[in-house]
């Protein structure tokens, strides 16, 4: 037969030294890049140079890599850094940065004042989108908030979004009153009426 | 709602709107997809979670479950509503679509960049008692018109030690075995009494087993130049961060061009974007993009 038997692999190895790869995140090589970003997982001397290079990082796949190890930091001033760059102008990191973030709750949540109320309503958007997926009791209180409060109807869109899967009947009344706010919103008016029977609204 | 009653009371089934809320919220949290002919294992297995939480309603235990009141209840539910059997030849749809269709691919492409002598490496992640590498070896040796050219290693890791124990042996009951052929049976395994067989010592030495934990890198770095990962029905039990990090260590266990199997109610898609789907004529494979760290 040609099944063959090679020495196992795998198994513990030693760590490379954190000063190598915070050398190679600027290799040429975006996969050595990707190594070194997942090489330096536990090592928190490393976050600001992890950080700066999310704002360089061209290579998606390396630039995951480099959000995945931040990730790891569920810490409020990694989670602000992280924040900043919802309003970049690339989608694409924007999106990443979306993923990390709905894995920080500990970080993220104490930022959520701040960024319900941003005044760039594509940042409040891409923030219920976080709270989406966010594993934290705190995120439908925040996003009660939203759609009671906010003035943009994508926003308002965008949170109900979050919030119906796991809305029940204690939330009819915020639907109704975001109905009413937005009645001049078709596609608001049509998201909330074909929700409310699953609520126990009215139909 | 629907109140829990004593086990010696009649069972109360999950009211249709409990049902599908519960249904989403498990979907949204696992990828695990429930229909409705699932109902009566769902209603079943929520009210052991329910029963095993203390709470007093569905109501109460489903709030303290998605406001993440009691974080342990997730794993609960996860344990309670995922099935952790194994044996072998499970979902062989997926070694259908390895022999048909992706080896034949990683051939050709090793062929293109010069690596045709090379044996082919394929590693399953996690192995558990040893059906599913010893699965692909049977499939392999007794299907794969190209075994007898082309050299295949087989690499196998678990986290957890007493399962390696138990794969290396290689004994199997009946339920493990009942898809197996039996002129399979009969070549490749030895009865040893009481439904028990234990498989044929060529094809465990065959079979290099280790211990590692996918979420951890530096284990996870002396797996490389695989061309082929089996990574089923892990990774819905991962928390985000892990599910990312899991995924960088598969990836980099990948030769560029390879290929990952996850089970077939997962989707990396939920995890990580750094994989390129690959709709294959069996169904959905990821594949590490061709080239750099990038396509």
């Amino acid at each position: 037969m040609a099944l063959v038997r090679r020495p196992q692999t795998g198994g513990p190895e030693s760590p490379p030294d954190p000063a190598v790869l915070l050398a190679a995140l600027a290799d040429a090589d975006a996969d050595r890049r990707r190594l070194a970003a997942v090489g330096l997982g536990g090592v928190a001397e490393a976050i600001p140079a992890l950080l700066a290079r999310l704002s360089v990082e061209d290579d998606p796949v390396a630039r995951d890599a480099v959000l995945t190890t931040l990730a790891g930091y569920d810490r409020v001033d990694v989670a602000a850094e992280l924040a900043t760059h919802l309003r970049s102008e690339d989608a694409a990191l924007r999106t990443a940065v979306v993923e990390a973030l709905t894995a920080m709750p500990e970080g993220l949540v104490p930022l959520l004042p701040k960024l319900v109320v941003d005044p760039d309503h594509d940042v409040r958007i891409l923030t219920a989108m976080i709270l989406a997926d966010l594993p934290s009791p705190a995120a439908v209180p925040w996003l009660v908030e939203m759609i009671s409060a906010d003035r943009h109807p994508n926003v308002v869109a965008a949170a109900l979004d979050a919030l119906l899967p796991v809305a029940g009947a204690e939330h009819v009344a915020l639907l109704e009153h975001a109905r009413d706010r937005f009645a001049d919103d078709p596609f608001l008016r049509f998201t909330i009426d074909a929700a409310l029977p699953a609520l126990g609204g009215p139909r | 709602m629907t109140t829990v009653t004593p086990e010696t009371e009649q069972q109360p089934t999950l009211s249709d709107a409990d049902f599908h809320r519960f249904r989403e919220y498990f979907y949204r949290r696992t990828g695990i997809q429930f229909t409705a002919s699932k109902r009566y294992f769902v209603d079943k297995r929520v009210h052991a979670c329910i029963r095993a939480s203390g709470e007093q309603s569905f109501a109460a235990w489903f709030a303290a479950l998605r406001l993440g009141l009691r974080p342990e209840l997730v794993q609960q539910a996860i344990n309670q509503l995922t099935v952790n059997e194994t044996y072998f030849l499970r979902e062989d749809y997926q070694f259908d679509s390895l022999l048909r269709s992706v080896l034949p691919r990683v051939l050709a492409a090793r062929k293109r960049v010069g690596l045709a002598d090379e044996p082919v490496r394929i590693l399953s992640l996690p192995c558990s008692t040893g059906e599913e590498p010893y699965s692909i070896a049977l499939r392999l040796l007794e299907e794969w018109p190209l075994i007898d050219d082309v050299d295949v290693e087989l690499h196998a890791g678990d986290i957890d030690s007493a399962v390696l124990h138990h794969a290396r042996q290689g004994v199997y009951g009946a339920r493990s075995l009942q898809r197996v052929p039996e002129p399979w049976l009969r070549r490749h395994f030895t009865p040893l009494g009481e439904g028990h067989h234990q498989l044929s010592a060529d094809i465990r030495a065959a079979v290099s087993f280790s211990q590692i934990n996918v979420t951890d890198s530096d284990q996870m770095r002396g797996l490389h130049r695989f061309d082929v990962v089996f990574c089923r029905n892990m990774l819905i039990y991962f928390d985000e961060v892990s599910s990312r990090r899991a995924a960088e260590n598969l990836y980099g266990a990948l030769r560029p061009g390879g290929y990952l199997f996850l089970g077939h109610s997962e989707s990396m898609s939920r995890i990580s974007p750094i994989f390129t789907p690959c709709r294959l004529p069996e169904g959905l494979v990821y594949q590490r993009p061709s080239h750099g760290a990038t396509a």
